[in-house]
């Protein structure tokens, strides 16, 4: 037994079971017979076993330097640390898609646990084992992960460096899957729902799915960011770049959706935009993995592209014909439970959704804008950062202002009490802006300072509200820690406007300076003084590192640095960053003397609270991870019949 | 009722609409060649542009105490003087595949990003190569 034996039957096996799991499915739903569903039930073990010995089998290629192997032989090297060959199954194309079809087999087999009605069950089951079929089916035709090499290099070359300079890339990318797969599973409800007409309960069956794809999906953007800022060199965290759009927009949708679906969980409504968002968001992580691995677009991210774009292009059609086809069928059908006021909390609900959706719209049409002028007119172009961040501005603004009032206007229609909570956050608004103008702040910076203090003034407001409540009632106050979804809710917002906040002001403020200084010289910028004692060369085995001794009079001894490693011919930097609560200070070695090492060019730049992004970041994953916490969660009541 | 809603949606789209179209025309950045922008100076005079082509033998001057790095961008038929304030890239040089980020003021090119293009079927360029075999070189590199 060889890995790559093991690994091709694997990969078959799981194609098979999914096929047939499919026809039985299938066979369950149009013959309506129980047994067929029992059978497709079976079958979705025997599928996530197939996959995860697929899976095992990479790794024991990677683990045994199996160079036989093509994928091995292009990202493994025997110089590679162990945390390094582990993560490598998800450095490239063949071993991402294996990784995305083990984690869509765990998906379905966690979905197939809950007990359904068999109608829904099977089809819930079909469309799972549908997006598996096209998974497989890819690896095991174009793009299989166990090709065989006819003559094997004695060693390898290592995956791309850029991934091996931080830890945080190891993550980075399974965070993101796990998000992306996430959402096939409501997506799958969704169809299930369009096809036996039954439109509102798949919202609180697949709840707990979008909110953990939705964790995952924000954990996976921070930690690229985290990465970018740290590993890239360039001292910025967001560049507007393809692959970086392409996981944005499924966040948005899916967010927009999170939204919508709590109104018609509450009160019955937006069934039709619901269908619509969760089709858009499942299709969303389809048409990114289209765009970055098919190599359409130019990007820095060249390093994962395949011949599997038309497969992925053809799959995204089909995903979104199959969501918004239904729903055309079914749309005369679909009614709403309550008639919808706009000034209220579901009014403010769906204006949120509404932005949350334009962006997405905004982003779309940025990122394939350069594709259709190259079409139609032959210029090559690319849109600048400038478009999306104008366009991003006021978007992201409305979306913070609607966080705020949103959640304190009541179900229905706004009443008194409301309305006065809206004078004292207005009044918030106002003079957390003008504070920011007195300061001297640009007037864009100072309207984030404003609508920071205002959304953190709605959260102080909404948790008394809810303490005073159960005051009132007679309970003890901490009873409100287990009302987890609001606790949890507040929690996110509160990082949400945080996060504003800290984007707003890294954005505005940024000083970037750069100088050569020759051994002993020291150099006054930023408030910092920094003295060059001199480069230092280091063999680390796989790469060989020079680092720049820089003595400062706040951080001690900084030493940025750059990794030669010998598969690229060009030094990767290795930034050192100081986080400071104020500001960042990135220290970049840019160029030094290689004969006697009496110089070096080095960068310094500085950005305010950037500190506080990743902060942010981490309380918005906190919050929905206190808001899934299943210990202590109080009954809810059902309030709302199944249509 | 109805129409109010729609109504509404309508202006929101329009709006955005109007955003986005015009966003987006202020906002292109072209790629072009030298000859490209010797055609037509005038059009990208102070806007964003990536220029593409490749650095002149013999024309790359670096001055690492001001940080300055001046060289001439050519595609086999047109050339033009680009200054870059910076370190150069690690894999900058002669004859090498590049692509500058920034804008023409006069006209020299002041650039703000180099990005090295290249390529494992990278051949330095014969004679008689043409400005359109240059950019699919560029285009094509990674």
């Amino acid at each position: 037994m060889t890995p790559a034996l093991l690994g091709n039957l694997s990969v078959s096996l799981a194609l098979a079971f999914s096929l047939l799991g499919l026809a039985l499915a299938l066979l369950a739903y149009f013959q309506g017979d129980g047994r067929f569903l029992r059978g497709a039930r079976t079958l979705v073990p025997l599928a996530f076993l197939g996959a995860l010995a697929a899976f095992l089998a990479l790794e024991w290629a990677l683990l045994t330097h199996d160079f036989s192997l093509a994928y091995v032989a292009r990202n493994h090297s025997t110089k590679d640390p162990l945390w390094v060959t582990l993560v490598t199954p998800w450095a490239a194309l063949e071993g991402s898609l294996l990784l995305w079809g083990l984690l869509q087999t765990l998906y379905t087999l966690l979905a197939s646990k809950k007990a359904l009605d068999p109608w829904r069950a099977s089809l819930v089951l079909a469309v799972l084992y549908g997006i598996q079929v096209f998974f497989f089916g890819v690896m095991a035709t174009i793009a299989s992960p166990f090709e065989i090499l006819a003559s094997p290099p004695q060693d390898g070359v290592g995956p791309n460096p850029l991934l091996q300079n931080h830890w945080m890339m190891a993550v980075h990318p399974v965070l993101m899957y796990l998000g992306f797969v996430g959402l096939s599973v409501p997506y799958a409800y969704a169809v299930a729902a369009m096809a036996v007409r039954r439109y509102q309960t798949w919202v609180e069956e697949t709840r707990w799915w979008t909110l953990v794809a939705w964790g995952f999906l924000t954990a996976g953007k921070v930690a690229g960011m985290w990465w970018s800022y740290e590993v890239l060199g360039w001292g910025g965290y967001w560049a507007w770049d393809p692959v970086e759009n392409a996981s944005f927009v499924p966040w948005l949708l899916a967010t927009a959706f999170l939204h919508t679906a709590l109104v018609q969980q509450t009160r019955g409504g937006f069934k039709a935009w619901n269908f619509a968002f969760v089709t858009l968001a499942f299709a969303a992580t389809v048409l990114g993995t289209f765009l970055t691995r098919s190599g359409v677009l130019q990007s820095v991210h060249a390093f994962a592209e395949g011949p599997v774009g038309p497969a992925f292009l053809g799959f995204f059609l089909l995903a979104t014909g199959l969501g918004l086809g239904l729903l055309s069928r079914v749309s005369r059908e679909v009614r709403d439970a309550a008639a919808f006021r706009p000034f209220s909390r579901e009014g403010a609900l769906l204006l949120g959704a509404f932005f949350f959706a334009g962006w997405a719209l905004v982003v779309v049409l940025g990122t394939f804008y350069p594709l259709l002028v190259e079409a139609f007119a032959g210029a090559k172009v690319s849109v600048g950062a400038p478009f999306f961040n104008q366009l991003s501005a006021p978007l992201g603004a409305g979306i913070l202002l609607l966080m705020g009032v949103g959640p304190l206007l009541p179900w229905r229609r706004a009443r008194e009490e409301a309305l006065r909570n809206l004078y004292l956050l207005l009044g918030v608004l106002v003079l957390g802006t003008l504070l920011g103008l007195l300061r001297g702040y640009t007037p864009g910076a100072s309207l984030a300072l404003g609508l920071f203090l205002y959304n953190l003034a709605a959260v102080l407001l909404l948790a008394r509200e809810g303490v005073l409540g159960r005051v009132r009632a007679g309970l003890s106050p901490w009873g409100f820690l287990e009302n987890r979804r609001r606790v949890g809710s507040l929690v996110v917002h509160f990082a949400v406007a945080l996060m504003g906040l800290a984007i707003a002001f890294s954005q505005t403020y940024r000083l970037e300076s750069e100088k050569t200084l020759y051994r002993g010289e020291a150099w006054e910028v930023a408030g910092l003084r920094l003295t060059f004692q001199g480069v230092r060369a280091l063999d680390e085995g796989r790469r060989f590192a020079v680092e720049a001794l820089l003595k400062t009079d706040r951080f001690g001894e900084v030493r940025p640095r750059l990794h030669f490693y010998p598969q690229m011919n060009a030094p990767l930097p290795a930034p050192k960053v100081v986080y400071t609560p104020g500001n960042d200070y990135y220290f970049l070695l840019m160029d030094f003397d290689r004969e006697k090492g009496e110089w070096a060019s080095v960068r310094l730049i500085l950005t305010p609270l950037v500190f506080w992004m990743w902060v942010a970041g981490g309380l918005m994953v906190l919050g929905t991870l206190y808001s899934l916490w299943p210990a202590g969660r109080p009954k809810e009541v059902k309030g709302v019949s199944p249509a | 009722m109805k129409g109010k809603y729609l109504l509404g949606i309508l202006v929101v789209l329009g709006a955005l609409g109007y955003m986005i179209f015009g966003g987006l025309g202020q906002n292109l950045v072209y790629f072009l060649t030298p000859s490209e922008y010797l055609q037509d100076q005038a059009k990208y005079q102070h806007r964003p542009v990536r220029l593409g082509g490749l650095v002149k033998p013999g024309s790359v001057r670096y001055d690492k105490d001001l940080l300055e790095l001046r060289f001439v961008l050519t595609d086999g038929v047109a050339e033009v003087p680009v200054l870059h304030k910076g370190t150069p890239p690690g894999m900058f040089k002669e004859g090498q595949g590049v692509v500058v980020e920034g804008r023409f003021e006069g006209g020299v090119f002041q650039g703000r990003n180099l990005l090295v293009k290249h390529s494992e079927s990278y051949r330095p360029p014969q004679a008689g190569w043409t400005p359109e075999d240059v950019r699919k070189l560029i285009e094509e590199a990674k």
